[in-house]
Parts: structure tokens; sequence; C-alpha cells
């Protein structure tokens, strides 16, 4: 392990500073990026990064200080800034958040990859987003055509004064497109796949999965009949959500709700709080009772997936909701013990230089019972969408509105004709009660979000939801556009 | 690490590189953070970092690559994967040269002592000078940070610009029963961060705010403080990036010099104004020039950089975003002008309207008419006959920001508020027609 040797020594620092616990994780960071706009390349970069983060306690408090400084000196001081910030914090503490972990482990973990991105060339890498964005001008309306690959790649190893040492590798990759159509008085955008890109733990053989190429005329097709589709229809009524759209609704309505240090208050003045409460569990009926949404941190090709957390705690599999019920939260080691459990390990900070906290890694809808078109039958009059452009929920996860890239009437059963500007809006349980049918696993999909916002200074996490598509009974629609 | 440092390292790289053109960005952050919730600190911080940004240009050719700063061997891998990329890219043969030197005018107001030696002890301070105005039941979330940052952009073109700034930020939430209130402050110098001020402003806010009431959503009197304007008007600032404009899905793409509000209504891009942070050039190195946005109620600016001032003719406005750079140009320093009234008199000229303090969420529902939506939060007043009757229970929106400064007026003073992706300076707006769409339980 790179790093050993000045991890003993920032760590003997901090325990001679006064700490009574400390850990310090070392992350060198890697992210490489493609990106084509309109035939020329308009990003082509190597981007790297090392550096550390060392947490103390002392007197019942937490400090945390961060460098790039590996030096002695830059170790030995950044060890000492991290006790006297936690000195500060325990000063005018009038309660504590906070009890020295005593777990240890010593172990490995590297995310399982088929395809090394090294070995792909990077003029390979160009030459293919270059062909793939070329398709996406099906029409003269396509003014704008974006594609682009992520490729990330992470060590880190992590030390703490109870003896762990942790070292880990993790790949994780993306790509996507996006055109761009304009008319005179409108523009629609239309991505794929999803509203992000395609995003998972792994190699190339991820950006091979996102079939870019084999998409791209039609994504740009989409977006220019999108300028002359009629409105989206405003109302009550039965809605289908894609499972991209399902990804950002359990993102936002699911995820961010049970995040248990949003509960607790400690997001209050940003994030904001959550309508969930500890007591909550076992009596509150979230959902339909088809609805089981786990986190999984295990989860093979989850974007989210590590061995150990950001503050060495090994990953498991928990609950959240389960037929229906609230059942669990997204927790760490602090926040945990206040209810009584153990940690699920959902701790991660974007890199070295940031703070650990709690991100709701990977949330797993559990597929339901019938292909997906059939989720159509039925539906007498209703919308289907897909592909997120419009994202808000209210500071307490109730309120919430989203809408889509694209829609499509259902009419008696049958998917209909293509609407444009969809929008749905409804309060988190409610909603979540009028879900009726979910799709088979062989619709279900492992998204990733590579840029979830949280925290202060704001931290960027990668998180995933994987979901099937789904319905809804009487959502109310087309807010925003009258409705 | 100081200014002269920043200045060797990239002067040796740019001076080491092979290419035909190379810009090399250090950018360094120091940064302490103090946040508190429930009247107690629960994340208390700090971060160092130096960063090396490396652009190359080979035959009109483009590679970035990025680095630690401080470490000598990962610069020089850096300058080496930065030209390996550039022979992977396809030539752009209407690729602009780098910019030439130039003379800047750094304001003197960016750098504050003080605000560069604040402690972990004086941040806890102002923390509990909050704390003290958190009381009968009501508790304070919240943070306080100072930061010092220093950047240096050096090119072959004999470019060498540097600037050091400080900065010192706190926002409060306090929290009661059934209300909430809410402050912030942000200045280049902790000594302005009054701990005390913000904690009963906000404070006050809740206490007054409680019990809120229902009223029907539907199209409103607002009087937006600037931090809820401020918000709703970063939503409108990437209208006004050239790239935007030239690719069509910005407003004022089809839209140019129409007067679309008020002749009050005049926004310029000014970094030189000294509630911002004033760093004098953009992340090229280009003299940032005034620019009006809009002025007495036309749309007449838009910001360019070395790329789009080339690709549409223009001026170069000096306002690139660093490499690699895919979206464009982007305003940094977005000012409002201020009206002739105080809050107090927009309030008493109200007959029946709402107060808010704050917006939470917004997102662009349609890009090209300017939709935005988003909710109020902490706290929201119902105003009748030019009097604060209390709290409401918070709303969501539906609003297009062109329409809303079609009819508007200010106040008489500014304040800088700001999110993690942008600093704007507004005076509190009045709006005539503000869309709501629904309501909530809280």
């Amino acid at each position: 392990m790179e790093f050993e040797r000045g991890a003993a020594r920032a760590l003997d620092s901090a325990l001679h500073q006064g700490a009574s616990y400390a850990d310090i994780r070392y992350e060198r960071v890697r992210e490489e990026r493609v990106e084509v706009r309109n035939g020329e390349v308009a990003t082509l970069s190597d981007e790297r990064s090392a550096g550390y983060g060392i947490r103390a306690f002392c007197d019942g408090a937490w400090g945390f200080a961060a460098s790039d400084d590996a030096g002695d000196a830059g170790l030995d001081g950044t060890a000492a800034r991290a006790v006297a910030i936690a000195r500060a914090s325990a000063s005018i503490a009038k309660h504590r958040f906070a009890e020295a972990p005593s777990e240890c482990y010593v172990d490995w973990f590297a995310t399982p990859v088929e395809s090394d991105p090294g070995n792909v060339p990077v003029g390979q890498r160009v030459a293919y987003l270059l062909d793939v964005e070329k398709h996406l001008h099906a029409e003269p309306t396509i003014r704008v055509g974006r594609a682009w690959i992520d490729l990330w790649h992470t060590e880190k190893e992590f030390y703490s004064t109870t003896g762990s040492k942790i070292e880990q590798t993790i790949v994780q990759s993306g790509s996507g497109i996006r055109a761009l159509a304009v008319s005179d008085d409108d523009a629609q955008d239309r991505s794929f796949p999803g509203d992000i890109g395609f995003y998972q733990a792994g190699g190339w053989e991820i950006v091979e999965q996102a079939r870019l190429r084999e998409n791209a005329s039609r994504i740009g097709e989409e977006a220019h009949r999108l300028l002359s589709a009629p409105q989206a229809p405003a109302g009550e009524m039965d809605i289908i959500l894609g499972s991209s759209q399902m990804s950002l609704q359990i993102h936002e309505s699911c995820g961010h709700a049970a995040e248990l240090d949003r509960i607790m208050g400690w997001e209050a003045n940003f994030s904001g709080t959550s309508f969930l409460d500890p007591s909550l569990v076992g009596k509150l009926k979230y959902g339909s009772e088809l609805v089981t949404i786990l986190i999984d941190n295990t989860l093979p090709r989850g974007l989210a997936t590590v061995g150990y957390d950001d503050e060495g705690a090994k990953s498991v599999k928990s609950d959240v909701i389960r037929d229906g019920m609230l059942v669990g939260f997204e927790m760490s080691r602090d926040t945990a013990r206040t209810i009584g459990r153990p940690t699920n390990a959902c701790v991660r900070a974007q890199n070295w230089q940031y703070v650990p906290m709690i991100r709701m890694c990977n949330l797993v809808l559990l597929p339901g019972d019938r292909p997906f078109e059939a989720l159509f039958e039925g539906v007498r009059d209703g919308l289907y969408m897909e592909s997120n452009r419009s994202w808000s929920i209210d500071d307490h996860r109730l309120n919430f509105q989203f809408g889509c890239q694209i829609g499509f009437e259902i009419k008696d059963g049958k998917r209909g004709r293509m609407v444009k500007n969809p929008t749905y809006a409804g309060v988190t349980p409610q909603f979540w009660n009028s879900c009726d049918a979910i799709a088979d696993a062989a619709s279900w999909v492992a998204w990733g979000t590579p840029n979830c916002g949280k925290g202060e200074p704001m931290q960027t996490g990668r998180t995933a939801q994987c979901a099937s598509p789904a319905r809804f009974r009487n959502v109310k629609v087309g807010v925003g556009y009258g409705g | 690490m100081e200014a002269e440092r920043r200045e060797q390292i990239a002067k040796a790289l740019v001076e080491r590189s092979k290419a035909d053109e190379t810009e090399v960005i250090i950018a360094t952050d120091d940064r302490a953070l103090t946040r508190f919730t429930h009247n107690a600190i629960h994340q208390n911080l700090a971060s160092a970092n130096a960063e090396a940004r490396i652009r190359v240009i080979v035959s009109g050719r483009t590679g970035v690559a990025s680095a630690n700063a401080g470490d000598e061997r990962a610069l020089g891998e850096g300058l080496e994967r930065a030209l390996e990329l550039a022979g992977f890219a396809p030539a752009d043969p209407l690729l602009p040269e780098l910019p030439r030197p130039a003379r800047y005018a750094p304001p003197a107001h960016a750098f504050i002592e003080a605000t560069n030696q604040a402690s972990p002890e004086r941040q806890t301070q102002i923390a509990d000078a909050i704390f003290a105005a958190a009381t009968d039941g009501i508790w304070a979330a919240g943070y306080v940070a100072t930061t010092r940052n220093g950047i240096t952009i050096s090119n072959s073109q004999s470019v060498m610009a540097s600037f050091d700034s400080t900065d010192a930020a706190c926002n409060a939430k306090l929290t009661a029963t059934d209300s909430s209130g809410y402050a912030e402050r942000f200045s280049h110098d902790v000594d302005e961060i009054d701990g005390r001020a913000i904690g009963t402003i906000a404070g006050d806010k809740a206490r007054r705010s409680a019990h809120p009431r229902a009223v029907d959503p539907g199209d409103w009197t607002v009087i937006l403080e600037p931090a809820a304007f401020g918000e709703l008007l970063a939503y409108l600032t990437g209208h006004f990036s050239a790239q935007a404009y030239d690719e069509g899905s910005s407003f004022f793409s089809h839209n140019r010099g129409l007067q679309f509000a008020g002749e009050n209504v005049t926004v310029v891009d000014d970094f030189s104004h000294p509630l911002h942070r004033g760093m004098p050039f953009d992340y090229e190195g280009t003299p940032t020039k005034r620019v009006a946005l809009v002025e007495r109620g036309a749309a007449t600016g838009i910001v360019t950089d070395t790329t789009w001032a080339a690709k549409l003719g223009w001026d170069n406005t000096g306002h690139a975003l660093p490499a690699p750079n895919a979206w464009g140009p982007h305003p940094r320093n977005v000012v409002v002008e201020a009206g002739s009234k105080s809050v107090e008199q927009l309030i008493a000229q109200t007959k029946r309207g709402l107060l808010i303090s704050r917006f939470w969420y917004i997102r662009t529902v349609d890009q090209r008419k300017t939709i935005v939506t988003g909710m109020t939060r902490d706290g929201t007043f119902l105003i009748e006959d030019g009097e604060l009757r209390g709290g409401v229970r918070n709303m969501r929106f539906n609003q297009s920001i062109i329409e809303a400064l079609a009819g508007c007026e200010f106040s008489d003073t500014q304040a800088r508020t700001g999110g993690y992706s942008y600093s704007i300076v507004v005076p509190a707006a009045k709006i005539e027609r503000f869309c709501f769409t629904s309501l909530t339980d809280f």
C-alpha cells in the first residue's frame, strides 16, 4: 500500500496532538473525458489529483482536514489542523453527535472490470464519438449534437487508529449522447441513454453496453419531431414512467428522503430535511405493496458499489421500503447509533478533499411481474414519459414536479402519438401509493447518477437507482404549461 | 501557495512545453468551513489544494490535463499527457490563438488579511453568536466559511495574470415548531460577518411566521428578498452566453435587442462591483469587460470568450471558463441595478401580496420560454394593506423569468447572494404577477 508510511505518521501525529481516534483516506483519482460537439472535439482531457483527508475525534467532536501535501511537514500539519478543528467544535458543544468507532478491517476491494479502458486507445475513443455524433444530425433542425465518454479510476487507501487498512480500486465508466433541435419558437432536447447517459461501475464494457451508435439517429429524429409535436395534456390521468425517469423519481423522492443525516437536521439550512422520522419505521405506508426498495452497496455494476465506505465500514445490503412499508434509512455510524442500529455503510466523499457524509449509494426498486408493454393494458387515457428534463422537490421531499423530454399519449391500452413538454406533479407518499404495476426484470436497469449534489461545500456524489418502468394512477400532469 | 510561486511553476511549464501554444492555470483553494445544526457543530473542516491545468495546442489540436501543482513530477507527467492527448484530436483549422498580454485592474477590496488569518475558533465564535439568537425552542442550522483563493494564468503568448482573493460566508436557518426563518451574509472580510445579526434576523422571521396559514395558489404580487431574487435570476444568466445564443437555446437567440422589461431594469456583468470577488480576467487571461446584459429593459449584451468571439466575429468580452469547456462563456459577476424605494416602502405600497425570503430547488421547465419551477422556503409572509400579516405555508411556482422582469420594481439596496455555482448582486424585487401552482402542508 503506497501510502502506508505516510498514513502511520499522520495517525501518530493526530494521537500525539490529543485525538482519541483518527482515520486517514488517501486517494489517487484519474478522470478521463472525451466530448464531441458538432463534429469538433470539445473536450479531450485527463485530470489527475492525489491527496488525503484526516478525520480526528477529540473531546467528543470531529474535525476534518485535507491536503495535497504528502510530505512529513504536510502530514503533521494537516493532522494537527484536524485535531484543532475537533477541539474548536468541542469547545462550544452543548451535546455530542459522535462516538469513536471501534471496528477494524484489513482487506481490499477492486471493481470487477471485463475490459480495461486503458486498452482502448484514445484515438479509438475519439473516432467512435465522432462517428456517433454525426448520426445525431438526422435532420437540419439539429443545431447541436453532443457525444461523450467518461472514464474514472480511483485508488483509495484507508487507515485508522483502530488498525484498519483497506485498499480499494474503483473503476466507473459512462457515456451518452444529446441532440438539440431548434425552430424559430422552440428548442427540444433528447438524450440517450436516459437523460444523463449510462454510468455504472466497470470498464469499457459499460461504454459498449450504452449502444450509442445504434440509437443516435433515432434520438436526433425524435428531437426534430418534438418541435412539431402537440403539447402534452394537462389534467389528472394514469401515467407510465420509463425506467430512467423511475431512477430520478426514486433518487429525489425516496433516496434523499431516507438519508438519516437529513432526517436529523444536519442538512437543514441547505439540502433540507425530510418528512420522514425514525418513529415512522414500520408505521408509514410509503408506497403500495408492490414497492420494495433496497440499499445494495454490493450490487455488481452499481455506480456506488465499493467494498468499504469512506469511514471504513463494510458494504452491506439493507431495506428502505419493504412491501410498501418504511423500514430503514441510509446511515453512517454516528447517525445509525442514534436509532440503535449498525451503519449500513452509506458514507462517501467526492474525493480526498471532502469530508465524508451520507449518500444514497445504490437504491434498488425490485422489479414486478409483467412485461413492460403489459403496463399499457388497462390505461384508457394516460401518458407515458421518459428521460428527465426538469426536476424539483421541496426541502421536506414531499411536493415534487418533474418534467420529461418526451411523452406519448396512451389511448385504450395502446401507446399513441408523441407529445412534447410532458410534466407531472405529486406528493411523495400519495404518489408511491398510487403505483399499481411495475415491469419485470427484463426492463430493469441499474441507472447511475454521476452528479448528485449535497452538502457544504457542495459535493458531487455518484449514486445508482435501479428500476423497471412503472405505472401510477390518477396523477396530476401538465403543470407548468397551464395544468 | 503565493502568487510568486504559482507564477514560477506556470512559467516553467509553459517554457518546457513543445506545443505550438500552451496555457497553464494554477489554482489554489484554502478553505475552512463550520457547519452546525440543533445549536451545535456537527461538521468542521479545512482543506488545501493546489491544482495545475495544462492546455496545449499542436497544429490546431487541443489536449488538456491536470495534476497537483505542488508535485513537480506530476506536473511534468501532466504536460506530457496533454501533448499526447492533442495528438489524438482532429485539427481545428479555425482555432483562434490564445490571448495576448493585457493590463488588468484588480479591485483593492479582493483580499482581506483578517479573512486570510481566520482561525477555527473565529468560526465557532460566529456560530456561537447565532446560537444565542436560537432560544425558546428554536434551533439553528447553517454554516460559516472562509476561503482564500489564488489563481495564475500563463500562456505562450506571454500572458501572466495572477489574482488573490478572500471570502467569508455565513447562512443560518432558524427553525421553530411550525415555521423557519433565514438570513445570510457574504463578504470578502470575515469581520463583516455578524453572527448575532444573522441569528436575530433568521430567528425573528421564524417567530413571525409561526402558525402559517394556507393561501390559494395563483397569480400573486411578490416581493423577493435578494436571496430569492438572486436564485431566480441565476437561471437566466446562461441565456447571455454566446454559445447558447448561437445554438438557439437562449431566449435571446431570437430576441436580441427586444425591449422585454421596463426602463428600470438594467443588468450588467461587472467584476469590479465592490460586492463581487473581483477577478479582473477570465480563465484564458483575457481582461473581463463590463457588459450591459440588459440595458433599460432591452436585451443588449452577450458575453464571449476567445473561441466564440472568433466564431461570431464579435469582441472578446473575457468570460471564458476553464478548459476544457464544452459549454461556452458565461457571465460570472452579474449585478442588477438598484431602484429607489426601500423594502419597507415596497411592502407599504402592496395591497395584497407575499414577501419571500428564499427559494429552493429551482429548475428550468422550458428553456426557451425561461419558465422555471421551485419552492418558497424559510420565511414566506402575507402582505395585506401594506403590512406583514404573518406567515403562509410554502408554495410551488411555475414562472417565466422574462415575464417576471417585465413587471418589476427594485429596492434601493443591493446584496450579494449566491449558491455553489453562482454569485449575484441584486436588490429585492417586487414582481406584479408571479404564478404559484400548488401549496404544501408546511
